[in-house]
């Protein structure tokens, strides 16, 4: 599919036609929206299914082989044996590496459904996109995932028609209200994973079994938790990504409202696929913050 | 059972007469009951429909995804009947509309491919005794708490209908051939986006053409929910459910918030 509005299916185009609004929002942050002087135009939506393609880099079929060079740029970092043991139940070597196919899924999936909820945006003529919402849902299918992103298109009262592609903002109500009154506008969501896979070795495998103590890592005594270094690393590196990569998206602009969320699968043990996925709404200053009325003080008497 | 009053069970007789004498049940939370008299509008009485309906079979094609309309009208007339029975109710207590509507579906043992649909609420009345309801004739529903009620009204909109549209989809299964030829690779796969998109739209439009024939102004909260029932994870339905709203001449009310800190811990 392309840029142009015309790929949007039938379906959609007879929809938005219609003469109704629909607005994911509920009651009281639609209120919030009218407030602010933004009048929903219309629920809008977009959807892509990727099929990602599988990689099984350091498997067990070639644990004997040498270790997997990495993709392109990205991180990569080998462990080794410290034994000198060779045998085929003794993991010699161990790997933490960014899955950067994954990263380019993710990133093309999540793309594609968002321009196409800004050109069913466009359509409506709306200045913003406010409340977005995305999933990623696997499909029946192995492999395929499907990114759905929907947001309420809104216009922003006594503004001429608008001439640039839409602004879009995971908040909407009265937390989008608060953003204003600090003095910002909102620009676009952002949203970037990150994706590291681990292969442990052998020091790795003894400490995540729990046999660590004096025997494999610095810990002085035996009962003393400890810490498995190849999967902290990994963890913090897909973090530190992951948060590099959203600066990237920024250009300058603010990040409001970031979080952060891990999922961590383990396919067998000490293979596992880590995951950081980071959602923020960049934001730019368009005036001088006012400052709040002041609060007021509140007890509760239930 | 068609849309005449008096196709309601019997045990429906007996409960909605001792409602008209007076006395109100529903199922509002005490705050929710002062807002709605805050607002001008008494609970009548708690009311419900019902439809058990035996979705019927479409067989469906392994490799192709296409909406299956026989199970498409199964969904959509069930609930269609189970909210008109919920409307005959309210009617029957003079009611203007119903909040705070739930539309639930049951499966049970005894009934293979039958399912139950119930939609429940609080049937209300205006206090002024100015009828409220739609355009149609018919009490307004929506499924609005409270709370959403009576900020909706602060706003000068004013609900008009629960309004749905619902699309049964099969998806595709990708043949062996297709399969491997994508291994390894970054791709989108254009008939699935397509037939996922195409599923929701068709259940979002026809939810805004029930709001379309309230003369709705809009719609707000707009769920879209999924569901694969009992068909295997390859058919979906696709439910879209919002409130239908009208602008009345009502001013806006709303007022700007105060900014509160909790002294509570």
């Amino acid at each position: 599919m392309s840029e142009s509005p015309d790929d949007l299916p039938e379906a959609a185009e007879r929809r938005l036609a219609g003469g109704a609004f629909s607005s994911g929002l509920s009651v009281s942050d639609f209120g919030a929206c009218l407030e602010m002087g933004l009048e929903p135009v219309g629920l809008v939506q977009g959807f892509c299914a990727m099929h990602q393609g599988a990689y099984a880099m350091g498997g067990t079929l070639s644990r004997n082989l040498s270790p997997f060079g990495g993709s392109g740029s990205g991180y990569v970092q080998n462990y080794q044996c410290p034994h000198g043991m060779i045998s085929n139940e003794h993991r010699m070597w161990g790997q933490n590496y960014e899955q950067t196919w994954v990263q380019d899924a993710w990133n093309q999936g999540f793309t594609s459904a968002y321009d196409r909820m800004l050109e069913e945006a466009t359509t409506l003529g709306a200045h913003g996109v406010v409340g977005v919402i995305d999933t990623q849902m696997p499909l029946g299918d192995v492999g395929v995932i499907e990114f759905h992103l929907r947001g309420t298109a809104v216009k922003v009262l006594d503004m001429p028609a608008p001439t640039s592609s839409p602004w879009t903002t995971y908040l909407a109500g009265q937390r989008l209200a608060k953003v204003f009154e600090a003095g910002y506008v909102p620009v676009s969501i952002v949203a970037t994973v990150s994706s590291v896979r681990v292969w442990a070795y052998c020091v790795t495998e003894y400490l995540m079994e729990g046999f660590g103590g004096t025997m494999w890592s610095n810990a002085t005594n035996s009962s003393s938790p400890i810490e498995i270094d190849q999967i902290v690393t990994a963890h913090t590196w897909s973090r530190q990504r992951v948060r590099s990569l959203a600066r990237t998206q920024l250009r300058g602009d603010a990040l409001h409202g970031a979080a952060v969320q891990l999922a961590q699968r383990e396919f067998q043990k000490g293979d596992l696929e880590i995951e950081a996925l980071l959602r923020g709404n960049r934001i730019r200053r368009f005036k001088d913050f006012d400052p709040l009325p002041v609060p007021q003080p509140t007890v509760r008497l239930s | 059972m068609s849309d005449v009053a008096n196709d309601l069970p019997q045990a429906t007789g007996r409960r909605l007469e001792e409602l008209e004498k007076g006395l109100f049940t529903s199922d509002l939370s005490v705050n929710e009951f002062l807002l709605i008299k805050e607002v001008g509008f008494h609970p009548v009485g708690f009311v419900m429909g019902s439809s058990i309906y035996h979705t019927g079979i479409q067989t469906r094609k392994w490799g192709q995804s296409l909406e299956l309309t026989k199970l498409t009208e199964a969904m959509y007339n069930a609930r269609e009947l189970a909210m008109t029975r919920m409307e005959e109710e309210a009617s029957e207590l003079g009611a203007d509309g119903v909040v705070g509507v739930r539309l639930d579906v049951n499966y049970y043992e005894w009934g293979k491919d039958a399912a139950e649909f119930i939609a429940f609420g609080t049937a209300v009345k205006a206090e002024d005794g100015v009828s409220r309801r739609n355009k149609l004739g018919k009490p307004f529903t929506s499924d609005l708490s409270g709370q959403d009620f009576w900020t909706l009204l602060q706003t000068g909109y004013f609900p008009q209908g629960l309004v749905m549209g619902t699309c049964v989809y099969h998806i595709a299964h990708r043949g062996l051939g297709q399969t491997l030829g994508t291994t390894g690779q970054n791709v989108e796969l254009p008939n699935f986006t397509q037939a996922l998109y195409e599923a929701r739209e068709l259940a979002m439009t026809r939810m805004q053409d029930e709001a379309t024939l309230l003369d709705a102004t809009g719609i707000v909260g707009v769920r879209l929910e999924e569901k694969s029932h009992q068909w295997g994870s390859h058919t979906i339905e696709f439910l879209s459910l919002g409130t239908a709203v009208t602008k009345t001449a009502n001013e806006v009310t709303l007022a700007k918030p105060t900014t509160i800190i909790t002294l509570d811990n």
